[in-house]
């Protein structure tokens, strides 16, 4: 195995009947950095994880977990891993720290230990006042706190997190989102999926784009956007000589093309950083003055369209 | 393999917090136990009638035969319990389980018999080691050699008239009359007529609702697994390093330790607030306890793994308490039916367990007794387990 490699995925393929929900998938994620698989629903995500948690066997393919093989050492692969099912996956007539103490010990942790973890995890997932309440009677952002506390509790070295933000309030999400980074910052090392491109764009040291059962793409943020080779775009509003402004910014140094949509300027630009300036003096040189800017930096979402011909919501 | 219990204590905790479980482990038991036993006469039989039953069946037609009867029937001592539908192995059987004291049967031809100065015997079925026993068979005796003793003197009377026989002839012939008792009596297996009849209703009651509403327990049990199953909490407990066989021998455990709970619980309420008495043999008892939880348990294991919802959990449930319990005789005993439907009730597993309770409770037998019954429960649970662990692995199967 390759020693960084904590995941080493290696050509995963399942199918459901004529249903090819996951066609030769295989990356790398290193120890230690949070790894996204950013794809739209039915991609094969679930699936994808599923087998490398042990719960579906691969009609093809095989994966190492920290150096265990999902299809010959399962137990091994059990052993350093905690997932967050994507669905909450809870005993409702218990209460919080019930469920943690239970999963606990599921996870092989006990006697003071044990206690020690639970109230430790409870803090992260800022539920300790409200730890003796039946999780039924929580809501739904405090149960995907506790689903993903549960696994947390005997600190694994390989997470599995499948779309842990979906349907949730924006605060419980910061606090999702804010424990990830926390995670990756003890030395975990996170498999992260999403559906949105913002999470895995802030999150992700490596991210994978998936697409009808296929890795379509995969690498860093920046090589991603590069491949797609787009340019930042500057949308601006003027009061002043349109036209006179708008042949001003063609010939300043880092423009590639001005176009203009019923008084909305578009400007496509190299670096928005060092290019924006050049566009104000050129205004104030015409007397003009520019009353809104938004920046549009090259992104996911792009390279999502550019891929698939879709774009990555529906 | 301490997960087996971690599984069974979770269980457990999620089976307290349902109400159901405690209505149907104990609540209805209770209530049902009074309500049958009350509908059979388990309660005041005594206050209007404390007469010992014993069966009577004629197979003769005669006008002595009907003496006999009529002086039977005036008796202070015992009562007649005829159904012309009975027959002479039905009279046996009953005495032996100790519905009848004992039984009468007067064989073809008795009247004439006795006319003819012929010699003839009643049968009469009896476990003579009780203490009921020397009572009535007084009160047989000196009916039928009231009936025998007439007779006789009016024969010989007649001859002497007709014939002038010697009084020393005559006397030593009624003498000879006397030598045999006009009884046979037909010693059956030893059984508790000492708990008298009035007890005898509760004791087929008592554990007849026991085990009825433990199948009817199996609902909330069964469904942990169902919930758990569709919850996807199963699937996570797969993620961790727990076996799958832990899984289910810690759902089992927490069932059986449910079930038997409940057992012991409504033992100890039978044996002290309706004297049936239990503990006449402990370890038996226990034995019986034992095996019909572990089979209970594997059918709710069973029940939790084919059912998909939560609703087809309490049908899979309740359907098998009312045809295990109608069949097994946890409502009627399976002694009042035909031995057909006796054949075909031991099918159900709980026919099995009410024989184990019964022979401990009510026919008064001994350890040996219960050994049979508890192989057959022992024998369900082992099939019931399989089929359990066979059903969830097709299942995952995909
Ligand atoms: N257990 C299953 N049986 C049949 N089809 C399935 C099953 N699980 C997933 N699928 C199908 O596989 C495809 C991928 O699903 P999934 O892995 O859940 O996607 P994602 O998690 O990216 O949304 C979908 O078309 C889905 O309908
Ligand atoms: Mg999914």
């Amino acid at each position: 195995m390759n020693n960084s490699a904590a995941i080493e995925v290696l050509g995963l393929k399942k199918s459901f009947g004529e249903n090819h929900a996951v066609q030769g998938v295989s990356f790398n994620v290193n120890q230690g950095e949070i790894f996204s698989l950013l794809g739209p629903n039915g991609a094969g995500k679930t699936t994808t994880i599923s087998m490398l948690s042990c719960l579906l066997r691969p009609n093809d393919g095989d994966a190492n977990i920290m150096g265990h093989s999902i299809s010959t050492d399962p137990m091994g692969v059990k052993s350093v891993l905690g997932v967050v099912p994507q669905d909450l996956a809870l005993y409702e007539d218990l209460t919080a720290r019930e469920n943690l103490s239970f999963w606990g010990k599921m996870y092989g942790l006990r006697g003071s230990t044990l206690k020690t973890r639970v109230d430790e995890v409870l803090n992260v997932i800022g539920l300790r006042d409200r730890a003796n309440e039946r999780v039924g009677k929580y809501s739904g952002g405090m149960k995907r706190r506790v689903n993903i506390g549960v696994a947390l509790l005997h600190k694994p070295k390989v997470i599995y997190m499948d779309e842990p933000t979906v349907g949730i309030d924006p605060q419980s999400r910061r606090n999702i989102l804010d424990s990830v980074v926390l995670l990756k910052n003890e030395g975990m090392t996170v498999l992260y999926t999403t559906h949105y491109m913002e999470e895995a764009q802030e999150l992700s040291d490596h991210i994978g784009i998936m697409d009808h059962g296929k890795l379509i793409a995969h690498g860093t943020h920046d090589e991603l956007v590069k491949m797609v080779g787009q340019q930042t775009r500057i949308d601006l509003t003027l009061n002043g000589n349109a036209d006179q402004v708008m042949a001003a910014w063609k010939e300043t140094e880092g423009v590639s093309r001005v176009t203009s949509d019923e008084g909305l300027i578009s400007v496509l630009v190299q670096d928005s950083n060092l290019t924006l300036p050049h566009l104000f003096e050129a205004a104030t040189k015409h007397s003009a003055r520019i009353t809104s800017v938004n920046i549009s930096e090259p992104n996911l979402e792009a390279v999502f369209l550019h891929l698939t011909g879709r774009a990555l919501r529906d | 393999m301490i997960r087996i219990l971690d599984i069974a204590f979770k269980d457990l905790l999620q089976l307290s917090r349902d109400f159901k479980t405690f209505m149907f482990l104990l609540i209805m038991p209770i209530l049902f136990t009074f309500l049958f036993g009350y509908a059979f006469g388990g309660f005041g039989g005594n206050e209007s009638d404390s007469r010992v039953p014993v069966g009577y069946i004629s197979l003769d037609d005669n006008w002595v035969t009907d003496e006999l009867h009529d002086l039977l029937d005036k008796s202070e001592v015992i009562r007649l319990d005829e159904n012309i539908f009975r027959s002479t192995s039905d009279l046996e059987k009953l005495v032996a389980d100790g519905e009848l004291a004992a039984a009468i049967i007067v064989p073809d031809g008795y009247g004439r018999a006795v006319l003819k100065d012929k010699t003839i015997r009643l049968t009469v079925l009896a476990d003579t080691g009780t203490q009921a026993w020397t009572t009535i068979e007084a009160e047989i005796l000196t009916a039928a050699s009231r009936v025998d003793g007439a007779v006789r003197t009016a024969a010989i009377m007649e001859q002497f008239e007709l014939e002038g026989v010697p009084f020393d002839y005559a006397f030593d012939e009624m003498l000879a009359a006397w030598e045999e008792p006009p009884i046979a009596i037909k010693e059956t297996s030893s059984l508790v007529i000492e708990e008298g009849g009035e007890n005898n209703a509760l004791a087929h009651t008592s554990p007849g609702m026991m085990l009825q509403f433990a199948i009817a327990g199996l609902l909330t049990a069964a469904q942990v697994i169902v919930t758990e199953r569709k919850s996807r909490t199963l699937q996570r407990l797969l993620t961790t390093a727990t076996r799958r066989i832990h899984i289910v021998l810690g759902h089992f455990l927490a069932i059986f330790l449910l079930i038997f709970t409940q057992f012991i619980i409504l033992i100890i309420f039978g044996q002290f607030a309706l004297q049936v008495n239990y503990l006449r043999l402990p370890s038996a008892t226990l034995l019986v306890a034992f095996t019909a939880a572990l089979c209970i348990s594997a059918m709710g294991l069973l029940i939790g793994i084919l059912a998909r919802t939560e609703e087809q959990a309490i049908t899979f449930s309740l359907v098998p308490m009312f045809v295990f319990s109608g069949l097994g005789g946890a409502w009627v005993p399976l002694e009042f039916t035909g031995k057909t439907f006796q054949t075909i009730g031991h099918i159900s597993p709980v026919a099995w367990g009410m024989d184990g309770f019964e022979n401990i409770v009510a026919r008064g037998l001994g350890f040996e007794s219960v050994l049979i019954p508890c192989a057959a429960l022992a024998g369900y649970a082992i099939v019931f387990f399989i089929l359990a662990v066979w059903r969830l692995n097709a299942a995952e199967e995909k």
